[in-house]
Order: structure tokens, then C-alpha cells, then sequence
């Protein structure tokens, strides 16, 4: 974003031990994120016979991983794309269609997702990573109003407005299960996956440059980074991540079309929100962030959307403004000042 | 009142006392059934419309001794998306222990219900989702007792073909179509299979497609008027077709004959158009409570109870379809006396009414993908501000007769 | 030639509009720079406040921006005072913010009405007017004509009036202006303010034309965004030149292309002009970076 709103992210952070990745080394981040997966696999094992936990942890666990892809170019580089679901669509379709009328294995129709959700994204982000802060998220959301029409007007490449539905046939190689514990451990190798990739960004060369971007870009090209071709390796990594879970969602739900896919809010601004929650540009942020709203907004549906016409949405909205209001820092942010609070506390 | 040990004493009795006259009464724990419908976001209303109606034929049948002797008991899940639809049937069936489910009034959410269903073995009963592919899924847990989005495109042709073909004096090959839809699943489906059959007829058709998101569609309405057809057919949600209409009056597009095809026919467009310009506008729809009694039977009794119930008139036919929808499945229970999805199946495939056996004017007979042959939308026409059905001839009302027809304005 | 002529009056009418609906969004986007994506549900509100008014006293709704913009006034100063302005300085949570208020208007309209849509008219109502050989509904010219009349006040207010300097200066270098001692807070709140009282004002005059659902608003933001964006932040005339821009691309598109993909081309139009000129068609170059740097 601009560097008004990356100072505002991380000045307020006095002591910067959660986003100063320069101090651990990446073992021992690998040490703690596994540490994640275990407590992450605890929780999924608390509730082995409660399929309607464990539904919601595969949806928690796949939009946690979706917010972690997003953090690598919405945290890290400060870009704040509205626009993502474009990504996470074109995942599904690829994944889809290489399966169903190639007969390729999902779990290798991912990889061409990836790569093509990677091109598309860098030859859109081209022209509009001249754009800062507050246009850049809204032409991310006109591209997404773009693609949208598409999608629903070429029917033959992604079923129209019928959209696609894949065949109920059940099997390890066809990624399709029947219990739900399956696909949440799907979703938790996602998850895994992407926090890995997040882990090691967030210390290579490519992480300062896009945190240098995020905090003065102009500063950044002044200390001879490439400002567009370092957003646009950002933008590719991320958004291919993001097309590895629209691959995922589709086995998972077996139905989209493309209202559903390209939705901006169940989809584009949703991971933005997972990761603003949790504590933007942090490691373990965007997974605090969806454990946090997915259960929730399950858990309010589940007990409210029956009982009165949009309940549950009127309260998620309303718990929404108080997070922002109340938790400015995120989770992450939060969690980190107490920390800060209670060390100080010590020491005097 | 203090309680006292005593006083504890006797509540405590009371309450189990009846507990056990309740157990009695009940005879055993009620038929739980999960109703999956949308009860937030754009389609509230007649998602919360439908599961409204499956709870008063709930009502009808507790009344009656209930069902197997047990009684009925629907318990709504929230779903407006694919994945909600996931989550709804794990709450429904793993939260709330349903017993079968029922939905749904969006092809999209009934497609990934019923999958999710399945996981289960439940049952998932459909009452109104339209889209043609779900029956050809094949599922083996999968019904679905009302119309398909084929026999809403099959009577907008059939309006064309022989009911105002006839009125202007022209026949099949001379007739010019105008088929308006909406980009979405619902409008595409019935948009497809109309012209699948205006084709077969030998018709001139154009098609003409909008979003339901459109600020304006004048647009739309001058490409349609600039092919001068003889009747334009459109199929979208409420607010487009008012805009449509609106935008038609504004233009001075004036077809021979206007069909709405699944909206149109509520008091929603009633106040947007006006009763005037409305007078005999044809609507391919579900069957309203005000048919004719013989086609069928029973209407105005579900008209006296709805408006018992909730104090007003029903909002949207489709509640309806979802009433007799569920009594289809309190006759394919019965016909099973179980509530395995496997023995409801089979039960339901032996049934074989005719059609007029129900509220609707709907029979009974499942193809071999269960999908009902014998539920039939009906063309009807606005007339001085109330909704007749005019087609099939079966179901006209006495002294009904179509009217504005070629429409003069 | 007809045709063309037709279509050419059909994309100014939803370039007034457009127009109309972007006054409000202009000054909140355009002064205090915030994404304020409840912006649509504050139209909506406006419709239903004309709705209000018609079912309550039986006013029509071309008078009711009378009741409805002092109300809608006051909702946004309690907007911005209580969710927006603890939040300087982390435009993010801005956004994320007023999506949380967009479900909560959204929703709550919808448990309020039932989702029924809702139809309010006016004795101009069907009225259609003949121009020559082009015919259009009466409401939709009224609509434009009080766009340009509402967009000339608003700019006459904003160039003479000392509070309408005061806002021009805030949205051009808001620590300047503090610096020359205006009360940069209370310009934001009354910006804010006059953002919702003229969404209000555009939902009164729309409410006519449409039937009223409670996501209907959301029909309105993308749209809104591309206008003033495309005018040029904090221009009046600019918002009201892009509207019709908007307007003429969404009609001409619709009618020789295809409908279906008007929405793709107005957005790409909107894109390519956002990546050209940042700044909009009528916006100081560079200006879209003042105020977004300084958010202090």
C-alpha cells in the first residue's frame, strides 16, 4: 500500500518480534510451524466424529491458507488486491476441466492452475501495479466485475452461469471423499503449504524487497530494487497459491459457477478481512484470522439464519466494526502487545 | 412461589408426569426433517417463503395423526452458496440429527446439499430448484416432485404455439420470438430448452440476455423492439422484470403478446407496472391457490390455512409447489413406511396419481431419474389486477377467458 | 440514425444517474479518502427513507429528500464519528470497517422488510415524453435534470462558501490546511454527512424508477467507484462528466455489443483510464497521492 498505511502497520508494533523475520532463522520457524500443525491436527482430532466441526474446520483451514497466500502480496508487498478471487476461480476452472474432460487427477490438474492463474496474474498486475493504495484495490475490484462478465458469457470454457458440476465419483485419486475428516486434512496440507512458502518468503531477499516496497516504494527503487518486477514475482507466487485452493474448493463443493467463484465478497475482500483480522504481513496472522471469523460466521449461521431473515449477518457485520475498531493491530497485533505489556512488566 | 423441598418435589413429578403423558402422545420422537433454503442474501424471500409452506403442510399432517404415527418437525439450515449448503447439511444432520432433507429453492445450493446428503444416507426431497441437471445426476437419494426448468421452458412455448399463435392469426413458422433472460443459472437453463423447442417448431427466435446487476436495461428492450417481434418472452428475477417492463412502457415496445416466465405474477410487479398496462400479460408459473377447484383440488383450503397461519396472503406462488412437494413426500413415507432414503425412493416410484390430484393440479409418477412427469406449471394472465390461469384449458376457473389478447395499448 | 440517437439519450439518462449516485461518493472518496463500500446501502436507505415517507404521510417521493437528507445528514456524522474517525490512519481497517456496516445495513433492511421487493411511485411515474423521434419515461429525465441542478449547487457551495473552501482545501493537502487553522475533523465529519445526505438525495430520486430490494445498493458501488475515479477525485464537475461517460459506454456497449457484456467493457474502459491517468479525466495530476500520503 502507500507508506502512510505501511507505518501505520508497523509503527505501533514498539518491539517488532512478530514481523521482524530477521531474528529467527528459518528452522526455527519450521520448528514452530509444525509446532502449528500439530496443535492444528489436536484440534481436528478433538473432533474426529463431529462432521459438522470438522466441515468447518476444512472450510477454516482452506480460507486460513487462502489469507496466507493473499498475505504474501497484500502483507508482505502492501499491495491490497480486492481482486483475488479472479485467481482462486481460475483455479477451480483448470482443475475442473483438466479433470473432467481430460481425465487428469486433480491432484495434477493443480499444478497447470497454478501456473496459469501465475501468468494471468502478472500480465493483469502489468499495468495496474502503477497504481497505489486505494485505486489499486478498486481497479482489482473492476477486474474482478470484468472477469465476472466473462465467465458468465463464454459459456463453453467455463459452463456460463450453470456453471460446472463435477461427478460424484469417490476415490483417493479423484480427490473426491465422503468424510469430512479427508478433506479437512486436505485443507490442512494447504494450510501447511502455504504458511511454508509464507515462512520462507517473508526471509528470502524477495520478502525484504517487498516489505521494502510496502513501506516507501520510492525509497526502495532509490536503493536499486526493481519495484515492479518484485511485486509481480509477489503477485505470481500468491496468486498461484490462490489457484491451488480454487482447485481444492472445486473437488470439495463439486458445484460452481461463477457468480459463486468470483464473488467479491465471499471471496476477494473475505481473505483480505481473514488476514486484516489476524494481523496483516505477520506469519501465523491470517491463520488466527480465519480461526477466528470462519467458526464464527458458521456457528451464526447455524444458530441464526434459520431464525430470522439475514440475523446472522447483521451480527457478523456488527462484530466486524468492532474488530476493526477494537483490534486495530489484528490478533497478532494483539497478542504481541500484551506480550510486549507483560515482558515490560517483568523487567521493571 | 417459595420452593421449598416439597414444592421442588411435586414439580419434579409434574414435569415427568408430563413427560411421560407427552411420550404417549407421541408415541415416539418426531420425523425430523432438514429444510435447506436461503434465509439471507437476494433470495431470502422466497427461500424463507417455501420453508414456510413445508411447516404448514408439517402442521396438516401433525394434525392428522401425524406420519408413521410420528410427528413432523422441520428444522431450517441456512445456505445461500454451494459451500453454505455443505455446511447446512452437516449441521442439519450432524447437529440436529434430521432424518431426511428438503429443499431448496436454488438449483446451485440443492446440487451440493443433495451430494453432501448422500454422505449420510439421507434423502434429499426437492421440492422447486428448476435446473434439469439435477435429476440427471442420477443420485440415488435424489427426487424431485415439482417442475424442472424443461416444463417451464415447454409451457412458455406451448403460450406461443397455441394460445397466441391462434389470437394473430399466424402459424408456427411465421411467428417471431423474442427471448429475454437472465445471465443466470435459472434464466440460462429455461433459456436453453426454449430454444431447443422453438427450434423443433420451425420458429424465428432472437435471444437477447441481461444481468440481473444491470442499472438499466433499455438497452436490452431497444435490441428486442428493433427485431419487432410478435411475442417477447422474458425469464429473470423480480426486480429485472419490473425494470424490463418499465423500460418496455417507457419505449412504446409494444409485442403482440408479453410472457413472464417464473416471476411476474406477485404484487411486487402488480405495484411497480400498474393493473392497466399489466391487463393480459401471460406468466408461465407455478400454480396459484385460486385455480380452479377441480383442477385443483383442495387451493383455497391451503389459502385459508397460509392466512391463518401468518396473517397475510402468500407472497409467492412457489410456497405452493413446496407445500404439495412435501406431501408428495408424506405419501412416498407412507407408501415405504420408513424413513430410509432407499425404501422412500422406491416408495415414492409407486406412486401414480393422475394429474389434478393436488393442490398444484400436479399428479404423481416419477421417471426413472425421479423427476415428477406430472407437475406442470400453468400459463396465466394478468386480468384487472388479479392473476387467472388461462392454460392448460383444464385449469381455467369458471368464467375466465383470456383477454388482451393481441395486447392493444 | 434514430437508433443511435435513441441510445445516445438513453446513456445520458444513466449518466444522470450515475451522475447522481457519485455526488456522494465523491466527497467521501474524494475529500476523506475513504473506500466507503457501504456507500450502495446508503442509497439504498434513501430509497427505502422515500418509502418510509410514502407509506407514513403519503409524500411523494420527489419531495421526500426534504425528510430523508437531514436524517441521512445525521447518520453519517454518527457513521464517521464513531466507526470512521477512531480509525485514521489505517485506511485498511477503514475498508474492512464500512464492509462490516454494508452488512449490517444490508441485513437489517432485509429482516426489516422481509426481502419482499417494494415498488413507491409518483404521479409522474409512466409518464413518457416524445422528443422528436426519441422516447423516454419522464422520471429519468427529472433525474438527470437534479443531478446537474444538485451537482451546480454542490460546486457553487464548494467554491464560494467558506465551509465549502474549507472542504476544497482538506481534500487538497489536509496538514496545509490544518496549518491555516481549519478543523480538519469537523470538515471530514461534515464531508461525510453530506456524502450520505446526497446518497440520500439519489435514492429518493431513484427509488421511483426501481423495485426496491436490500441489495439493491450493492447494483450501485462499482459503478459509483469507476465514476469518480474516472472524473477525478474531489471534482464535482468531474463526477458528473464521468457519469455520463459511464453512462454512454454502459448504453452504447449494451446496444451494439451485447448486454450481457456491457459490464465487462465499462470496467475495462474504466481500468485503461485508471492506469493512464490515475488522476481521472478532470483531476490535478499527482493529486490522487496528496492526502493519502499524510493520513494524520
Amino acid at each position: 500500500m502507500t507508506a502512510a498505511s505501511g507505518r501505520a502497520f508497523d509503527g505501533a508494533a514498539p518491539s517488532r518480534s512478530l514481523s521482524n523475520y530477521g531474528v529467527v532463522g528459518f528452522r526455527v520457524e519450521l520448528l514452530r510451524l509444525i509446532v502449528a500443525m500439530a496443535i492444528l491436527g489436536l484440534i481436528v482430532a478433538f473432533y474426529l466424529g463431529d462432521t459438522f466441526t470438522l466441515n468447518i474446520l476444512a472450510t477454516t483451514f482452506l480460507f486460513a491458507g487462502l489469507a496466507t497466500a493473499w498475505n504474501i502480496i497484500g502483507g508482505l508487498g502492501g499491495q491490497f488486491s480486492l481482486g483475488h478471487s479472479v485467481f482462486f476461480a481460475i483455479g477451480a476452472y483448470v482443475t475442473a476441466g483438466f479433470y473432467m474432460r481430460l481425465g487428469v487427477s486433480p491432484w495434477f490438474a493443480l499444478a497447470p492452475a497454478a501456473v496459469l492463474a501465475a501468468i494471468v496474474s502478472a500480465l493483469v498486475s502489468f499495468p495496474v501495479f502503477r497504481l497505489r493504495g486505494p485505486f489499486f484495490a478498486i481497479a482489482t475490484m473492476a477486474l474482478t466485475e470484468v472477469v465476472l462478465s466473462l465467465a458468465l458469457y463464454f459459456e463453453s470454457v467455463t459452463g456460463g452461469a450453470r456453471g460446472i458440476s463435477v461427478p460424484f465419483r469417490r476415490g483417493f485419486a479423484n480427490m473426491i471423499f465422503t468424510d469430512r475428516l479427508s478433506y479437512a486434512l486436505l485443507m490442512m496440507g494447504f494450510l501447511a503449504i502455504t504458511l511454508l512458502v509464507l515462512a520462507y518468503i517473508a526471509r528470502s531477499r524477495l520478502g525484504y524487497e517487498l516489505r521494502a516496497i510496502r513501506d516507501n516504494d520510492r525509497t526502495a527503487e532509490a536503493a536499486g530494487i526493481n519495484v515492479v518486477r518484485t511485486k509481480l514475482i509477489g503477485m505470481a507466487i500468491s496468486a498461484a497459491l490462490m489457484a491451488i485452493g480454487g482447485g481444492l474448493y472445486m473437488m470439495y463443493v463439486r458445484v460452481a459457477d461463477p457468480p459463486t467463484l468470483l464473488s467479491l465478497f465471499d471471496i476477494g475482500v473475505k481473505v483480505a478481512l481473514i488476514t486484516l483480522i489476524g494481523g496483516i504481513g505477520t506469519i501465523y496472522g491470517p491463520l488466527l484470522g480465519a480461526l477466528l471469523v470462519v467458526p464464527l460466521e458458521s456457528m451464526l449461521r447455524a444458530t441464526l439464519g434459520g431464525v430470522f431473515p439475514g440475523s446472522n449477518l447483521v451480527v457478523l457485520g456488527i462484530i466486524l466494526i468492532l474488530t476493526a475498531l477494537y483490534l486495530r493491530k489484528g490478533i497478532a497485533g494483539a497478542a504481541e502487545g500484551i506480550y510486549t505489556r507483560i515482558r515490560k512488566g517483568r523487567r521493571t | 412461589m417459595k420452593l421449598t423441598r416439597r414444592s421442588f418435589g411435586g414439580l419434579a413429578i409434574g414435569t415427568a408426569a408430563a413427560t411421560l403423558v407427552n411420550r404417549n402422545a407421541w408415541a415416539a420422537d418426531p420425523i425430523k426433517i432438514g429444510a435447506v433454503n436461503p434465509y439471507s442474501g437476494a433470495m431470502a424471500q422466497y427461500g424463507d417463503e417455501v420453508t414456510k409452506c413445508y411447516e404448514l403442510a408439517a402442521k396438516v399432517v401433525n394434525e392428522k395423526g401425524g406420519l408413521l404415527g410420528r410427528q413432523v418437525e422441520i428444522v431450517r439450515g441456512s445456505a445461500t452458496s454451494p459451500q453454505e449448503a455443505i455446511a447446512a447439511v452437516e449441521q442439519l444432520v450432524g447437529r440436529d440429527k434430521v432424518d431426511m432433507l428438503t429443499g431448496c429453492y436454488v438449483s446451485a445450493i440443492s446440487n451440493a446439499a443433495s451430494e453432501a446428503a448422500l454422505n449420510y444416507g439421507k434423502l434429499f426431497w426437492e421440492t422447486n430448484a428448476l435446473a434439469i441437471s439435477l435429476t440427471d445426476r442420477g443420485l440415488p437419494n435424489f427426487a424431485r416432485s415439482g417442475p424442472s426448468s424443461n416444463e417451464f421452458a415447454l409451457r412458455s412455448v406451448q403460450a406461443v404455439l397455441e394460445l397466441i399463435a391462434p389470437s394473430i392469426k399466424k402459424t408456427a413458422p411465421d411467428i417471431t420470438v423474442w427471448i429475454e433472460h437472465e445471465d443466470s443459472s435459472y434464466g440460462t437453463s429455461i433459456k436453453d430448452e426454449q430454444v431447443r423447442l422453438l427450434k423443433e417448431k420451425g420458429v424465428k427466435y432472437s435471444v437477447g440476455s441481461h444481468s440481473a446487476k444491470a442499472i438499466d436495461v433499455t438497452d436490452s428492450i431497444l435490441r428486442a423492439k428493433d427485431a419487432k417481434p410478435d411475442v417477447w418472452i422474458s425469464t429473470a428475477y423480480v426486480p429485472d422484470t419490473n425494470l424490463l417492463l418499465r423500460a418496455a412502457r417507457d419505449q412504446g415496445f409494444k409485442p403482440s403478446a408479453i410472457v413472464l416466465v417464473g416471476v411476474g405474477d406477485t404484487p411486487e410487479t402488480l405495484s411497480a407496472l400498474g393493473k392497466e398496462y399489466l391487463e393480459g400479460v401471460l406468466l408461465v408459473s407455478y400454480p396459484r391457490p385460486d385455480i380452479n377447484p377441480k383442477y385443483g383440488p383442495g387451493a383455497s383450503g391451503f389459502l385459508d390455512l397460509y392466512r391463518k397461519s401468518y396473517n397475510r396472503d402468500p407472497i409467492a406462488p412457489q410456497g405452493l409447489t413446496a407445500f404439495v412437494g412435501l406431501k408428495m413426500l408424506f405419501d412416498a413415507i407412507n407408501a415405504a413406511k420408513s424413513i430410509e432414503f432407499e425404501a422412500i425412493i422406491a416408495g415414492a416410484k409407486t406412486l401414480d396419481k393422475p394429474v389434478g390430484s393436488y393442490e398444484t393440479g400436479y399428479g404423481v409418477k416419477f421417471d426413472k431419474n425421479m423427476q415428477n412427469t406430472r407437475a406442470l406449471p400453468v400459463v396465466a394472465q394478468w386480468q384487472g389486477g388479479a392473476v387467472k390461469a388461462v392454460f392448460p384449458p383444464e385449469a381455467l376457473s369458471e368464467g375466465v377467458k383470456v383477454v388482451n389478447l393481441p395486447r392493444q395499448s | 440514425m434514430t437508433a443511435l440517437l435513441n441510445i445516445l439519450a438513453i446513456g445520458l439518462l444513466l449518466g444522470g444517474i450515475y451522475a447522481l449516485v457519485s455526488l456522494g461518493l465523491n466527497l467521501i472518496f474524494g475529500v476523506i479518502r475513504i473506500v466507503n463500500f457501504a456507500q450502495g446501502e446508503f442509497v439504498m436507505l434513501g430509497m427505502y427513507g422515500a418509502l418510509s415517507a410514502s407509506l407514513a404521510m403519503g409524500m411523494d417521493p420527489y419531495l421526500s429528500p426534504v425528510v430523508v437528507m437531514p436524517a441521512m445528514f445525521i447518520l453519517g456524522c454518527i457513521v464517521y464519528r464513531f466507526i470512521l474517525r477512531p480509525l485514521q490512519g489505517e485506511p485498511m481497517m477503514q475498508i474492512f470497517a464500512t464492509f462490516g456496516l454494508l452488512m449490517v445495513i444490508e441485513n437489517g433492511i432485509l429482516g426489516l422488510t422481509g426481502g419482499i421487493g417494494q415498488n413507491v411511485s409518483s404521479f409522474i411515474s409512466s409518464v413518457s415524453v416524445r422528443i422528436g423521434p426519441i422516447q423516454i419515461g419522464l422520471p429519468r429525465i427529472l433525474v438527470l435534470v437534479l443531478a446537474s441542478v444538485a451537482t451546480a449547487a454542490l460546486w457553487w457551495c464548494l467554491r464560494y462558501t467558506l465551509r465549502g473552501k474549507a472542504i476544497r482545501a482538506v481534500a487538497q493537502d489536509r496538514k496545509a490546511a490544518r496549518l491555516m487553522g481549519i478543523d480538519v475533523e469537523q470538515i471530514f465529519m461534515l464531508s461525510f454527512g453530506l456524502g450520505a445526505a446526497f446518497a440520500g438525495l439519489a435514492g429518493c430520486l431513484l427509488a421511483p424508477l426501481y423495485t426496491l430490494s436490500p441489495q439493491i445498493g450493492m447494483n450501485f458501488i462499482m459503478p459509483a467507484f469507476a465514476v469518480v475515479v474516472l472524473g477525478g477525485l474531489g471534482s464535482v464537475p468531474g463526477a458528473f462528466v464521468g457519469g455520463i461517460i459511464v453512462g454512454l459506454t454502459e448504453a452504447l456497449s449494451g446496444f451494439y455489443l451485447d448486454p450481457a457484456l456491457k459490464h465487462a467493457v465499462l470496467f475495462m474502459v474504466f481500468i485503461i483510464v485508471l492506469v493512464l491517468r490515475p488522476a481521472g479525466l478532470f483531476g490535478v495530476s499527482g493529486a490522487e497521492e496528496v492526502g493519502l500520503r499524510e493520513q494524520s
